[in-house]
């Protein structure tokens, strides 16, 4: 949204780097590591405290909550992975398609994307789980033509800019292709500009599905999800604190660790 | 004042517009009042017979038409699912949301005002650049992870204020008191982020330009100098973050009411979309796009008062 963003010059500060490839370790190979089953359930220790046998205790099912952390951010990143690409090829082509047509073609997508940036994302989204199913593959897609709206109108005002500049003019009075100039002059210096927006769109994505989660109608039971996780502790939080604790420690790394890409100032 | 008419019609037409689509995206939803209230299993006759009994078989454009007429009369219509007026529904939940919202914007917008005064005459400070990077973390971190970590630092290890709201959504106001604070507290995080960063920016800019120099060389104290030159030059661009923050208060709370079960229209409207009550969610969703095009009205207005050059340049 804000333009003034952009990404970290230099070097990447150590600690947003370490724990980003933490992030992506686990989130890899969680399924490959010697972990208890995440949907295990042992009536004879529930709401345990740490010990050797878990970790960081068990859960009121009596399930690991060690392993369940670990697994607890695949579903979102998947959802966040492709939604993101969604916004993101959908956005440039939006964008990029309304710079260079101009008219009445760049007028009318341009009052689509208005009209989608005054929708009520969180509301919608809640309807159309309701309404069609915890689908990931519906709600992906919603997020991402949602999320796409931002971005188209960032990359049209970056290809406006662009085609006014001396390069982009000199590749055309060489003869250059419509075709050849997009994708070689084009399309690699909106990129630049708007993978700020779309590193920041990944992280709020992230946070939808895991909101949607947390009221219930994003990642359904028994699937290791932290804002789910988050919810379905929330009773027990006198009696094993670290069943929230956990899940919010991994939520809040990997999106500040993200946020921590993005200068601000 | 002709701007301002313009202003008005303009915010009128495109709520008119946007209650129309959303009735139509609402109605659009596999599942109405009647599939509602009978549930998945109700049997095809028996909502057949609901739907006749409420005309749900009348022609799309027929039910916008009525739709239309008893919304203009202040009729928001009838809940089949729940058996009571919307408007009954609705008002006691609008009220405790709104007391939440008050309490959130008391506690959040003043301090944001001050601090974010403060930080921007220093701007390279380095207190100042540690409270700008702490208020990154309230603004990302979503809603049901500041709830939940209030909860649990004041409610459960410092006993301060009571967590699961018990409640009934028509309590007094002082029953409901006690419960207002810790999802007051949640909002009041992520909105005094943005006010007090914005607030900050705004400073920094304005007390480096040439009206502000002049006035400091001419002799005035430095009290008269922020009191009548910055603080009236910085607020405009606060007065729309309030403005949308302030809306948002209104509208957007689902989350901090689904985690404290605070009664108010948040919790009402994921109820609604839960069970799938069609005719709930309609007035609801239509609410919130009332209070965002009355925010961003009143917010120019605002801007318009503060800055004496767009007071003319209308006409």
């Amino acid at each position: 949204m804000n333009s003034s963003l952009r990404l970290r010059s230099g070097q990447l500060p150590v600690v947003v780097f370490g724990t980003l490839g933490l992030h992506a370790l686990v989130a890899l190979l969680a399924p490959y590591l010697p972990l208890l089953p995440t949907d295990a359930q042992n009536s004879a220790a529930l709401l345990q405290p740490p010990s050797a046998a878990y970790w960081l205790g068990t859960d009121s099912l009596g399930r690991d909550v060690f392993s369940r952390v670990l697994h607890g951010g695949r579903p979102s990143l998947v959802i966040a992975f492709a939604a993101t690409g969604i916004s993101a090829v959908s956005g440039i082509f939006i964008g990029a398609l309304a710079a260079l047509a101009g008219g009445w073609i760049d007028e009318a997508l341009s009052r689509v994307v208005d009209f989608m940036l005054a929708l009520p994302t969180l509301i919608l989204l809640l309807l159309i789980s309701s309404f069609f199913g915890q689908d990931p593959v519906i709600l992906s897609l919603a997020l991402g033509f949602m999320y796409a709206a931002p971005i188209a109108r960032v990359a049209r005002s970056t290809t406006q800019a662009l085609l006014a500049r001396d390069f982009v003019r000199v590749a055309r009075l060489q003869g250059g292709s419509r075709l050849s100039i997009l994708t070689g002059e084009i399309l690699p210096n909106v990129w630049r500009v708007v993978f700020t927006e779309v590193t920041m769109q990944f992280t709020w994505i992230l946070l939808a599905f895991s909101s949607l989660s947390f009221l219930g109608l994003g990642a359904s039971p028994p699937t290791p999800e932290w804002g789910l996780m988050i919810a379905e502790s929330r009773s027990y939080m006198t009696l094993n604190p670290l069943l929230v604790i956990a899940p919010i420690l991994m939520l809040a790394t990997l999106v500040l660790a993200i946020q921590g890409l993005v200068d601000r100032e | 004042m002709k701007d301002l008419a313009r202003r008005v019609i303009f915010s009128l037409t495109t709520f008119v517009a946007l209650a129309a689509v959303s009735f139509l995206g609402v109605d659009a939803l596999p599942g109405d009042g009647c599939t509602a209230l009978l549930g998945r299993f109700g049997s095809p006759a028996k909502v057949e017979a609901c739907r006749a009994e409420n005309q749900l078989n009348n022609p799309v454009l027929v039910r916008l038409r009525d739709w239309s007429y008893d919304l203009a009369r202040g009729d928001l219509g009838y809940s089949i699912k729940r058996d009571e007026q919307v408007l009954k529904i609705i008002l006691p939940r609008l009220r405790n949301t709104a007391i939440m919202g008050a309490v959130a914007a008391l506690l959040a917008f003043p301090s944001a005002i001050a601090v974010g005064l403060m930080l921007g005459r220093y701007p390279r400070s380095r207190i100042g650049r540690a409270i700008n990077q702490l208020s990154v973390i309230a603004m990302t971190l979503p809603e049901f992870v500041i709830a939940t970590m209030l909860w649990l630092l004041l409610s459960i290890w410092i006993p301060l204020f009571p967590g699961v709201n018990v409640v009934p959504s028509n309590a007094t106001v002082l029953q409901l008191l006690p419960n207002v604070w810790l999802p007051a507290l949640t909002l009041a995080a992520v909105i005094f982020a943005h006010a007090m960063r914005t607030m900050r920016a705004s400073v920094a800019i304005i007390q480096t330009m040439p009206f502000v120099e002049s006035a400091r060389l001419r002799g005035t104290k430095e009290r008269v100098t922020i009191a009548r030159h910055i603080l009236p030059a910085a607020l405009p661009p606060v007065v729309n973050v309030i403005a949308v923050d302030g809306a948002w208060l209104l509208t957007g709370t689902f989350v901090t009411e689904a985690v404290f079960n605070y009664q108010g229209l948040g919790r009402l409207a994921i109820d609604a979309i839960s069970d799938r009550d069609t005719a709930l969610i309609l007035p609801i969703v239509l609410f919130g796009l009332a209070v965002y095009l009355a925010a961003s009205l009143s917010a120019d207005m605002c801007v318009r008062l503060l800055d004496p050059r767009l007071r003319t340049a209308g006409q």
